[in-house]
């Protein structure tokens, strides 16, 4: 194309050989245009061809005033940022600064700032965008059940409490496995037990009871499922609450070595104590002469004596609770009251 | 040298405390001034006259009294700790420490019932806190009162490294050392000489085909048929026991017992002891053993039982263990209850001012430093009061 238009000027140009000067601004003109147009596409060397090569960017415009001076006060917000997005400096109508000032300077402001858009924002999150959510959420939800207003009639009403966690996170995979640990806790108070199925369930529990708050944590993940882990966990408590309660035919053989506390009552402690009043209040009259039964006072009077209340206290205390300083000597002054020393 | 580098680094460690040794001086001054009403030349303020135990009182805590030579040699032929019979060959006497654990103890005795069964105390306090020092004082009044005194000095010994063990003729379940009994019964006849032949037996004993001890006979010659003949002496401690405890608080009987058993959870605990088939031999089946269990039992009256725990001798036990329940164990502690557990614990001010005095006056601490403040300062930091510990501490000084 080009080609050919060149040769069309030669042509011409020999033709008109002696009024060249006037026919050549004529022709110029006409050959101008087509010169551009042809040049304009394809020309990158423009600028070494004189007047003719004048090539022409294409127009900037000027930029417009940002959008921030034309925002009202009272606007909707949520509109302008609906969703996460990275922050526009003509879209936050803030004098906001960042970055760390050169010396003597202060931080730049937001215009071009790479430091502001690197960050994370939470200009979708403002409270009235929330409420917002919150607003399209509600269709969704029940509500609270009338007269459980405080934590004992929670616990009255629904004992069994449990706990679930759920994960999210960017990635891949939406699935964690953490997900599926279920713990499930209940009040011993709040299950009907008696005394056996009570001690028997101590027994089985060990360490998921707590004595101090009374609560049975049940955690449960070994089933990849939460839903699976849930059901498990409800199973456990099923089976626990009705073993407690049978009575096996081996329990009669229970020593008081399996016994979960110290019991004063039949122990060697009683029977010892017992015999040594016993002997003070019926001092042995000499080899032969055996104790006689009505001198001796009855076993209930000598349990009901004060001293061997204290003695029966300090014993199951020091037992039960471990050994220590205190407990040694709450022990030694039971003693002495009971020899009377 | 060692005490100075070490004290270079302590230097900084050691607070300026100087309250610990005018407070205890303050006591002593007080002493002091109440002591010229009592003892015409007192020579130091940490020892007091009183050598009969059971005249000492509560401002006799702190000062050492003296054992008389003539008592060591008959209460104590074995009762005393080792270390404090080296002590006494070097100071060239007894020095015993009055201390508030033994007093309590000897005021019980002084004003218990000897009609109702007898009364069991036990010294239990930290290593090295001086329980078995506590129950040599104990012994030793009981001793100057006129009792007769079975000491055992540490049950520990009886349960390990036993060089022999016979199966017994008695009991063929049970096992006989015929070592250790007769090395007890010597001590045992040295320390209660006059009661041996005031002492009859009330039954009859079948030593062997040939040999028996018949009803009336006096217990001196039970006991020296047990030190002649040694295969049966296990079997005459049992005998003598059984004597003694039938007969001690009786009216026609003129004598209290005094059972004093160191190192008492070993009869509830462990033995190292094996058989032939090298499977371990259980306390019970001891003979020894089976004996003393029926010994401290209060199923007699007529005296008391005096003992003490401790750790240093015994078996698969902790370090770290010195309360009774810990020691003793379930067994040991149902089978004692009810007793007075009494506890020992290291020294006070007082008593600790006391001991470094001793030291000085008996030219123990050589070291010029150990004589000045900064050194007594150390040694409270480094012994932590506890008597074994200064006393280990200042024997290198």
């Amino acid at each position: 194309m080009a080609a050919h238009t060149t040769k069309i000027c030669l042509s011409l140009g020999r033709i008109n050989g002696p009024g060249f000067g006037q026919y050549a601004s004529l022709n110029r003109a006409t050959y101008a245009t087509a010169l551009s147009t042809s040049n304009f596409t394809g020309n990158k060397g423009g600028p070494d061809r004189g007047g003719r090569g004048a090539f022409v960017r294409r127009p900037r415009r000027e930029p417009g005033e940002p959008r921030t001076e034309k925002m009202d006060s009272q606007q909707d917000w949520s509109a302008v940022y609906p969703s996460a997005a990275s922050f526009r400096p003509g879209s936050v109508p803030l004098p906001v600064r960042m970055g760390y000032p050169v010396k003597g300077g202060v931080p730049s402001e937001k215009r071009g700032n790479l430091e502001l858009i690197k960050i994370p924002n939470f200009l979708h999150l403002t409270p009235a965008a929330i409420k917002k959510h919150c607003e399209a959420l509600k269709p969704f939800c029940t509500e609270w059940p009338a007269g459980l207003d405080s934590d004992a009639d929670l616990d009255k009403h629904l004992p069994i409490r449990i706990e679930t966690t759920d994960y999210v996170s960017a990635g891949p995979s939406v699935r964690n496995p953490a997900a599926r640990v279920v713990t499930l806790r209940v009040r011993l108070s709040s299950l009907n037990l008696d005394e056996h199925a009570r001690e028997k369930m101590l027994k089985l529990l060990g360490d998921r009871y707590c004595k101090d708050t009374d609560i049975l944590t049940i955690t449960t993940d070994s089933c990849p499922l939460k839903q699976q882990n849930n059901d498990y966990a409800m199973y456990l408590l099923t089976v626990l609450y009705h073993e407690a309660w049978k009575t096996e035919a081996w329990e009669s053989e229970m020593t008081r070595a399996d016994r979960r506390e110290y019991i004063w009552e039949d122990s060697a402690s009683q029977q010892n104590v017992l015999d040594t009043l016993a002997r003070m209040a019926t001092p042995v009259p000499g080899e032969g002469v055996g104790v006689g039964e009505g001198e001796a006072p009855p076993r209930e009077e000598l349990l009901a004596r004060p001293e061997v209340q204290q003695y029966r206290d300090s014993v199951t205390r020091l037992k039960n609770e471990g050994e220590s300083e205190g407990a040694t000597l709450r022990y030694r002054e039971a003693v002495k009251k009971l020899l009377s020393l | 040298m060692a005490l100075q580098r070490v004290s270079f680094r302590i230097r900084q460690t050691v607070a300026c405390a100087r309250s610990i040794h005018t407070s205890g001086c303050r006591h002593l001054q007080e002493a002091l001034a109440v002591e010229p009403e009592r003892n015409p030349e007192p020579f130091s303020i940490f020892r007091t006259q009183e050598s009969d135990p059971a005249c000492q009182l509560e401002n006799h805590v702190g000062q050492y009294y003296t054992l008389p030579p003539a008592h060591i040699q008959t209460v104590f032929p074995h009762g005393l700790p080792a270390r404090f019979q080296l002590q006494m060959k070097t100071f060239n006497e007894g020095c015993v420490m009055v201390r508030p654990p033994a007093l309590e103890v000897i005021s019980y005795l002084k004003r218990a019932d000897y009609s109702k069964p007898a009364l069991r105390f036990l010294f239990y306090g930290v290593k090295g806190s001086g329980k078995t020092m506590s129950l040599c004082h104990t012994v030793h009044y009981c001793s100057t009162q006129g009792w007769l005194v079975v000491h055992i000095p540490d049950a520990h010994l009886w349960v390990k490294n036993c060089k022999e063990l016979l199966p017994s003729s008695y009991n063929g379940s049970r096992f006989d050392q015929p070592l250790q009994a007769t090395n007890w019964l010597r001590n045992f006849r040295v320390t209660n000489e006059q009661f041996l032949s005031k002492i009859q037996t009330r039954h009859r004993y079948v030593w062997t085909k040939r040999e028996f001890t018949e009803e009336g006979r006096p217990l001196g010659e039970l006991v020296d048929q047990g030190i002649t003949r040694v295969k049966s002496s296990s079997d005459v401690v049992g005998a003598v026991i059984k004597e003694l405890r039938l007969q001690s608080g009786q009216p026609e009987g003129c004598f209290r017992m005094a059972v004093a058993v160191d190192g008492l959870n070993a009869l509830w605990g462990r033995s190292t002891i094996k058989k032939e088939d090298k499977s371990p031999v259980s306390i019970e089946e001891l003979t020894l053993m089976h004996n003393l269990r029926k010994l401290v039992k209060n199923d007699w009256c007529g005296g008391a039982i005096i003992t003490a725990l401790s750790q240093t001798g015994s078996l698969y036990t902790p370090k770290t263990a010195y309360l009774p329940h810990v020691l003793l164990g379930e067994e040991g502690f149902d089978r004692m209850d009810p007793f007075v557990p009494v506890t020992v614990s290291n020294y006070s001010e007082k008593e600790f001012e006391s001991c470094y005095l001793y030291y000085q006056d008996r030219q123990w601490l050589q070291h010029p430093q150990s004589r000045t403040e900064e050194g007594k300062k150390e040694l409270v930091f480094m012994s932590n009061r506890n008597p074994s510990a200064l006393e280990r501490l200042c024997a290198f000084l």
